[in-house]
């Protein structure tokens, strides 16, 4: 059996990443009228280190990650301590929370650049009753336009890693904590020295995981701010779909995209060495 | 197998199944044909006519495939090709597509030489890439021999820099487009204040009528990032009678003037909505249906749809004018689309008659009717149409005055228009000043060009 499923995992893991690594080592370009392909070498990867829209987005991805996941995993944290009650109101409250993860992020971005119209948004009537200007809307400003990408992410995401931790919480030991309880431990100790400890292979996973999405992410940015104003929120892989799909540097696009797998696989090797060394620990 | 292979295996079985069975002796029970038809036999459907003597039944039964962008021409498409595909026979199928996925998929079309498409609808500022790649066929040498049906001198000359590249003539004029004013006369009678006819009367109108207490602002502009504000931008610096390009077609963006355009189309948007700087063309249009600006400065082609009761409540207080100009050297922003054929086409000579017949003089009254652009002199000036469509006048003249080269028509110009949308709407919330922004326009243009 392992003939078809080594031919499977060949034809669409591994044949198109070769290819997308022999085509980053040429100038292929689908507007090159020769269409020659000639190799390049490591050129286009050293041109992406010197290229200052390159560098922009990629600040600009990290900040995003960054931004993205520690406040989903601190407010998933929250929301999946605050929510473990097995009571039907909060079964309830669960189903409803996890909602936002049933939407395309296309469509999530639509909505939201519709709340945050600063002409007929939601968000915006209710700034200017409490007296607040609102001139180009969140998504307008330079300063703001990150932040409020930040948030829809945030509203979307969020719910994933609640559930990921509530059924980490769901399947810690109880005795340890009861144990604690007994001794007179309060519920502050008791959560920082044995439930988050116990947690934190989920709370890695969880971080690797989205850590992995927020690196890619491109829906939401498409559909709401363009990589703009300016540069604000151009991130790498909506870079790489601008370099690829509107000037068609498939090579160059090419290398883009290879270096934010490495990134992504760099962010997971790294967890996983945490998540070895924590294992260790407990043994 | 190809697709294309596989219809024409299947074709030829069938043209052969129908010749067998029509060579096949009759049963013989059945009764024998008639030697002659009747007498009373009703007569056949009389054939269409053509009025423009372009369209022959020599490929009927031929197919072409369009791919058409969402114009507004495209309605004028909708309501011709079945007539073209009566008069001929062929089946015309035409795919309309958005800006980004016609060209998207033409270019993956060309490229892989799957020939998907006969016809495609090619931007102006495509012409270069077009024309350098030859993906489209160089339609010269097909003018040339069919001159005697194209009236050719009654096409604009500026229409021609729909399509034309170098030597070659990589698209036939289809759609022109001016940049035009169109303005609110009752807010203008309010205000006190006539048409502008100049860039700075232009920004001082545009304070007068901004009147934000009231929801309404002096003029829309586009300024989001990308092709939106790049296009408005170049247009402002054309209109001032600066150019991004020096007369050896190098880049020249850190220039004096067009600093001082630049702060000048930046001034502009103190007169417009504040988040006008994040406004795309239909946001313009439809602020400016809804009343919230009281002119903009937008392509012809959609005057008619703001003149009509039905789309624009403010219908009859709209007016057309030219677009006000910074200099005498000032010209009018000129564009739209031309009509290319697929260099790896098979259909080329019936994708040609299609082409001649579409733009051909009785034919272009129907497309202007059904919200085509012109193309022709002789349907601007044609006395019928210009009593339904009064700012035809206008139209005719900034065309004539018009400069399709204001975007550069260069197989760059999709990488010198994001370089220049993205710096613009950085100076425009405040990233980056003016200076900077021409700086890292030019040192761009510079790398791109290399």
């Amino acid at each position: 059996m392992l003939g078809p499923v080594l031919a499977f995992v060949l034809a669409i893991a591994l044949a198109p990443l070769l290819f997308s690594l022999f085509i980053s080592l040429t100038d292929y370009r689908l507007t090159d009228p020769t269409q020659a392909k000639p190799f390049v070498g490591l050129g286009n990867y050293l041109k992406a280190f010197q290229d200052k829209a390159v560098l922009e987005t990629l600040a600009n991805t990290v900040v995003f990650t960054v931004g993205a996941v520690t406040s989903q995993v601190l407010l998933g944290l929250a929301l999946a301590l605050l929510m473990s009650g097995e009571t039907p109101f909060m079964r309830t409250l669960r189903s409803l929370a996890i909602m936002p993860l049933a939407l395309p992020p296309l469509v999530v971005g639509l909505v939201w650049k519709a709340l945050y119209n600063p002409q007929f948004g939601p968000v915006a009537y209710y700034l200017k009753q409490i007296g607040l200007s609102v001139d180009r809307g969140f998504l307008g400003e330079f300063t703001t336009a990150m932040p409020a990408v930040l948030v829809i992410d945030l509203w979307q995401w969020t719910p994933l890693l609640m559930i990921i931790f509530l059924a980490g919480l769901k399947s810690l030991p109880t005795e340890m904590l009861e144990a604690a309880y007994v001794d007179g431990a309060s519920r502050t100790q008791a959560f920082f020295y044995i439930t988050l400890p116990m947690l934190l292979p989920v709370i890695f996973i969880g971080v690797l995981l989205r850590t992995m999405n927020a690196f890619k992410v491109f829906d939401i940015i498409f559909a709401t701010t363009g990589g703009g104003p300016g540069n604000a929120t151009s991130v790498l892989n909506f870079h790489i779909y601008k370099v690829g799909l509107t000037f068609f540097d498939m090579g160059y696009a090419a290398a883009l995209a290879n270096i934010l797998l490495f990134m992504i696989g760099v962010c997971c090797a790294f967890y996983v060495v945490l998540l070895r060394r924590q294992r260790a620990t407990e043994f | 197998m190809s697709l294309q292979k596989f219809r024409a295996i299947l074709g030829v079985m069938g043209a052969t199944a129908l010749t067998l069975a029509a060579c096949a002796a009759p049963p013989a029970a059945a009764p024998a044909a008639p030697a002659a038809p009747a007498a009373t036999e009703p007569a056949a459907p009389a054939q269409p006519t053509d009025p423009t003597g372009i369209v022959t039944r020599e490929f009927a039964g031929s197919k072409l495939t369009l791919a058409a962008q969402t114009d507004q021409f495209v309605e004028a498409f909708r309501a011709l090709i079945p007539k073209f595909e009566e008069l001929s026979g062929i089946d015309v199928t035409m795919d309309e597509l958005g800006y980004v996925d016609l060209r998207q998929k033409a270019t993956a079309d060309f490229v892989g030489k799957t020939a998907n498409y006969d016809l495609i609808t090619v931007d102006i500022v495509w012409s270069g890439e077009y024309g350098q790649n030859k993906w489209t066929v160089d339609l010269k040498p097909l003018i040339e021999r069919d001159k005697a049906q194209l009236a050719l001198d009654d096409i604009l000359p500026v229409m021609w820099t729909l399509g034309s590249w170098g030597e070659g003539q990589w698209a036939y004029p289809l759609a022109g487009y001016a940049n035009v004013l169109n303005y609110r006369t009752d807010l203008f009678e309010e205000a006190g204040v006539s048409v502008p006819k100049t860039l700075a009367e232009l920004q001082e109108v545009a304070t007068k009528l901004s009147r934000p207490d009231k929801g309404v602002w002096g003029i829309g502009l586009l300024g989001a990032k990308g092709p939106a504000v790049a296009q408005d931008f170049m247009a402002y610096v054309q209109q001032y009678g600066s150019s991004l390009l020096d007369e050896n077609g190098k880049p020249a963006i850190d220039t004096e003037a067009n600093l001082k355009a630049l702060e000048g189309f930046k001034a502009l948007f103190e007169a417009a909505p504040p988040d006008a700087t994040g406004w795309w063309w239909g946001d313009r249009n439809d602020a400016f249906s809804s009343g919230k600006i009281a002119m903009m400065l937008n392509w012809s082609t959609a005057i008619k749809n703001h003149k009509n009761p039905d789309l624009n409540p403010f219908a009859e207080k709209i007016e057309t004018a030219f677009s006000p100009l910074g200099t005498e050297a000032g010209k009018y922003g000129f564009g739209g689309w031309g009509i290319g054929i697929n260099a790896d086409s098979k259909n080329k000579e019936a994708a040609w008659m299609f082409i001649k017949w579409i733009t051909s003089p009785p034919i272009q009254k129907e497309w202007v009717d059904n919200n085509g652009s012109p193309i022709r002199r002789s349907t601007l000036t044609d006395p019928e149409l210009v009593k339904k469509y009064p700012w035809f006048p206008i139209l005719l003249e900034s065309y004539e005055k018009g400069d399709g080269d204001y975007r550069p028509r260069q197989p760059w110009y999709s990488k010198m228009e994001d370089v220049i949308g993205t710096e613009v709407n950085a100076y425009l919330v405040g990233q980056i000043d003016a200076k900077t922004a021409l700086a890292n326009m030019q040192k761009a243009a510079l790398d791109i060009i290399k």
